[in-house]
């Protein structure tokens, strides 16, 4: 292990009461690629933002060493210093800014304190033709494609000459042609000595570039594999590990008539032309829970979103409501037809956040609270509390001003915003994320109750225990297509994940 | 809550400083009649502060406000002066005019997502534009010399000193049944109210100050209609924004847009309907300051909108939208007013004046991010 460009030891890093690494060893030796697989949740990003610097030296037990010396990142730039050079999921790009300017954004080459064009662009071009992409580098970035201006991140990466390059989820965004040109990127990374970690969901993708493997589950290590030496299979067992089953209180209530029908839907982004989600058809009936799984990117939100009217246009297909026919116009008319939703992202799209519990509960209801033209207060004051005392939200009023309320209770302010509407079907995306054990369980109880008054829910996650063990039934997208359907007790991790990446042959 | 308890003592401070230095500088300020001339600018100001308010709740602004209000006034006093069409018909047709264009400006901002703040710049100039070809550059009166009408009489007429006082005792009387009505239910709802003292206190002083205005105007020539004007649109736009879906919507847009828009608010709606409401404070802003004026110039209503942006911001409303109280933007008003009228009063030079203003409204914008910073 002596060879090892950097190495970590022993990582311990809390988040509060959450452990995300519990003792994860890592290391990267010069001229190879190291694959990091594992769930959501499992500890991969937490492990690369240590890495990257963002989680200071201090704030996690362990060690991280540089060339067998031990490193102490205060802070992004110390990592960047090291020669680390991370690509992150999200684009960090100015977009206003041609291509050869954002390669050298922070070291422009200058001549007499006058920015040096030509230099600029003649290196931006050799840059540009190491990686295999053939760009003008004066292109406005902004003019490019999503996918495009993934390959300029990992360009302006490489234009730094790192040592290190990490590369979390690269090939999200991209297109079958760029994947291989990514692929091909890492391979020449590799040969010029560059110890390279690639994190990715796509394991075809590990299989094709990788040396070697780490596992992550839980925030440990489940064993380093040489690429070599194992397979798909191997490496799905070990990420998905097994789980306690008692941990997710599911019970079954009796499923009445069909609250919720979704035929042959086809959406496509607003402004897009491109087909985002095609050919869903599923179906939820009262008293039920569909599980809605899939990776990164799959389709997920898109189509709860576009059932409560937020996102997409409807291209093919129809949707139902209790057999009548719904457009999925604006979230008012799903409010109407019995519709309710919880979103991914409570404090950009659930909550305002200045305001008090029962501003927040009241605010889809307000139509149903008013006596005249004002709000009936005591009718609002009443039914918040209610919903307080049931979801037990602990606030010190019903005037606290939710910013201040913990994660758990501020998804708990949400939830029950979503059922004061008193909704046939509840639409909940991520319900649980971010949010600690005992809020968690809170929530699944409350699943299990509504479901028993006869509610229909569809249960949104990427966390497949969590489908596995709250759904009834579970529809698994594949790349905005519906990869598998599964009833309880006939589904696994295993072939969850398998349809999830749309490989349920090979896995099955 | 601490960080509200600061901004008003130092609101109270700034005023009792600001009535004490023109007081001693020019001690004809605190004279009856500069008094009741003070109440009538005060309640022009602040009913423009009031529209104000409810536009920059939903995060939005309105630039065009102080050449809306120049437009409105010439628009009714050329019906009524040139056409000789009734004052009372002038004023509603003006009043729908507003309501019309600014609805369509809320539309568009609303609708078609032009930044408030690029489309009421726009309105400003094309309504200062339209104010002087309306008016053909002149000096349009809003009556006949030496006669009447309900427009001339919107700053000119003050209430018999009898009529003030029973005013005054019936808004008392409302004053401390909602005071208490509203602490009761507060206490049953169990949410924190101020002990029973300092409530009574509270209400004391501010009966206290409602006979105070009384007795001070009656001995000039009683109270001015136009504080009527302003008492009954502060309580509808308090009742508006604090009691009623449309109220709580303003409020949800400005704290966080996007959440609103996925609660199932209509924004669009709400929006249009702020931007409505402000055309028809506009309006009632154009007669006032028209009629106190005693005719349409090229200049009334000048800057206007600053002035009402100012009084909002020193009364605690966010720029950013989602705070803001009826209260602060009356108080805001009142010291907006109290600086405009001494230094009238002293014969400070408009250059002066313009620099004082500017300076007022950057301090409040400052003092606005750092309390807001502080919480």
């Amino acid at each position: 292990m002596t060879d090892a460009v950097l190495e970590a030891r022993d990582i311990v890093k809390r988040f509060g009461a959450v452990t995300a690494l519990g003792g994860v060893s890592f290391d990267l030796r010069a001229g190879e690629v190291h694959a990091l697989c594992g769930e959501n949740g499992a500890g991969k990003s937490t492990l690369i933002k240590l890495l990257a610097g963002v989680h200071p030296h201090g704030s996690y037990d362990g060690e991280i060493r540089i060339d067998g010396r031990p490193a102490a990142f205060r802070s992004t730039r110390d990592a960047e210093r090291a020669g680390i050079a991370i690509i992150h999921q999200e684009l960090a790009l100015f977009p206003e800014m041609s291509v050869g300017e954002n390669l050298f954004l922070g070291a422009l080459p200058q001549r007499f304190g006058r920015i040096d064009w030509d230099q600029v662009y003649s290196r931006a071009a050799a840059t540009l033709a190491e990686c295999g992409m053939a760009l003008d580098p004066a292109t406005r970035v902004g003019d490019l494609g999503v996918g495009q201006q993934q390959l300029v991140e990992i360009a302006r990466a490489v234009a730094r000459e790192p040592r290190v390059l990490v590369l979390d989820e690269p090939t999200a965004a991209l297109a079958g042609h760029e994947v291989g040109i990514l692929l091909q990127l890492v391979r020449r990374m590799r040969e010029r000595g560059v110890a390279c970690a690639f994190i990715s969901h796509k394991l075809d993708e590990v299989f094709a570039v990788a040396d070697r493997i780490t596992v992550l589950r839980d925030g440990v290590a489940q064993g380093t594999l040489a690429a070599s030496a194992t397979d798909a299979g191997e490496v799905i067992r070990r990420m998905v590990g097994r789980r306690i089953e008692d941990y997710y209180p599911r019970r079954q209530a009796a499923p009445g008539r069909t609250l919720l029908a979704v035929h042959g839907l086809e959406l496509t982004p607003p402004h897009g032309s491109s087909r985002h989600l095609r050919g869903i058809t599923l179906e939820v009936r009262a008293g039920e829970v569909l599980g809605l799984g899939g990776l990164m990117g799959a389709g997920r939100s898109e189509l709860l979103m576009h059932l409560y009217g937020l996102w997409g246009e409807r291209r093919a297909g129809s949707v139902e409501i209790d057999g009548e026919p719904y457009d999925a116009l604006d979230p008012r008319e799903a409010q109407r037809r019995g519709l309710a939703l919880v979103t991914e992202d409570r404090k950009r799209l659930g909550l305002v956040l200045q305001q008090g519990v029962a501003f927040n509960i009241s605010l889809s209801a307000l139509p149903s609270l008013r006596r005249g033209v004002f709000v009936d207060r005591d009718a609002e004051v009443l039914r918040a509390r209610a919903m307080v005392d049931d979801l037990r939200i602990k606030a010190q009023d019903l005037e606290q001003p939710v910013g201040t309320l913990s994660g758990g209770n501020q998804q708990k302010v949400v939830l029950g915003k979503a059922l004061l509407t008193a909704p046939r079907v509840l639409l909940l995306d991520e319900p649980t994320r971010g949010i600690d054990v005992g809020a968690r369980l809170e929530v699944y109880e409350l699943i299990n109750r509504l479901t028993a008054t006869g509610q229909a829910i569809v249960l949104a996650s990427s966390e497949l225990g969590e489908l596995l063990g709250m759904s009834d039934r579970i529809v698994m997208l594949c790349e905005g297509r519906i990869g598998g359907v599964f009833a309880r007790d006939e589904a696994d991790q295993q072939t969850l994940l398998a349809a999830a990446m749309g490989r349920l042959e090979r896995a099955a | 809550m601490k960080g509200l308890a600061t901004r008003e003592l130092s609101m109270a401070i700034a005023l009792l400083a600001i009535w004490g230095f023109f007081a001693w500088a020019e001690p004809v300020f605190l004279s009856a009649r500069n008094l009741s001339l003070l109440s009538v600018e005060l309640a022009i100001t602040a009913v423009l502060a009031l529209g104000m308010l409810v536009v920059l709740l939903p995060g939005q602004i309105d630039l065009s406000a102080g050449s809306g209000v120049g437009l409105a006034g010439a628009v009714a006093a050329v019906l009524v002066f040139w056409h000789d069409v009734p004052a009372p018909l002038a004023l509603l047709v003006a009043t729908a005019g507003a309501v019309l264009v600014w609805s369509a400006m809320g539309a568009l901002i609303a609708v078609e997502r032009i930044p408030a703040f690029i489309m009421t710049l726009g309105g400003l100039l094309v309504f200062r534009g339209l104010h002087w070809l309306v008016i053909s550059n002149q000096t349009v009166p809003v009556v006949e010399g030496g006669s009447q009408n309900v427009y001339s009489l919107l700053t000119t007429y003050f209430l018999p000193p009898l009529a003030g006082y029973l005013l005054a005792g019936l808004a008392v009387a409302m004053l401390a049944a909602t005071t208490l009505r509203a602490r009761a239910r507060r206490k049953a709802y169990g949410f924190a109210v101020d002990d029973g003292e300092q409530a009574f206190l509270k209400l004391f002083v501010l009966a206290q100050l409602v006979f105070l205005v009384v007795i001070v105007t009656n001995g000039y020539r009683g109270v001015p209609v136009a504080l009527v004007i302003l008492a009954a649109v502060a309580v509808l736009v308090h009742q508006l924004v604090t009691n009623t879906p449309f109220g709580r919507y303003l409020y949800a847009i400005g704290g966080n847009e996007e959440a609103a828009t996925v609660s199932g608010v209509p924004v669009r709606a709400a929006i249009i309907g702020a931007y409505a409401l402000m055309g028809g404070i506009v309006a009632l802003t154009g007669f006032m300051q028209t009629a106190y004026s005693g005719a349409s110039t090229s200049t009334v209503g000048s800057l206007m909108e600053l002035d009402a942006v100012a009084a909002c911001v020193i009364g605690g409303t966010s720029l950013r939208g989602g705070r803001g109280t009826v209260l602060g933007v009356l108080f805001g008003a009142l010291i907006m007013a109290s600086l405009l009228n001494g230094m009238t009063l002293m014969a400070v030079s408009p250059e002066a004046k313009y620099i004082a203003r500017g300076a007022v409204l950057a301090l409040a914008v400052w003092l606005d991010l750092r309390l807001g910073q502080a919480r």
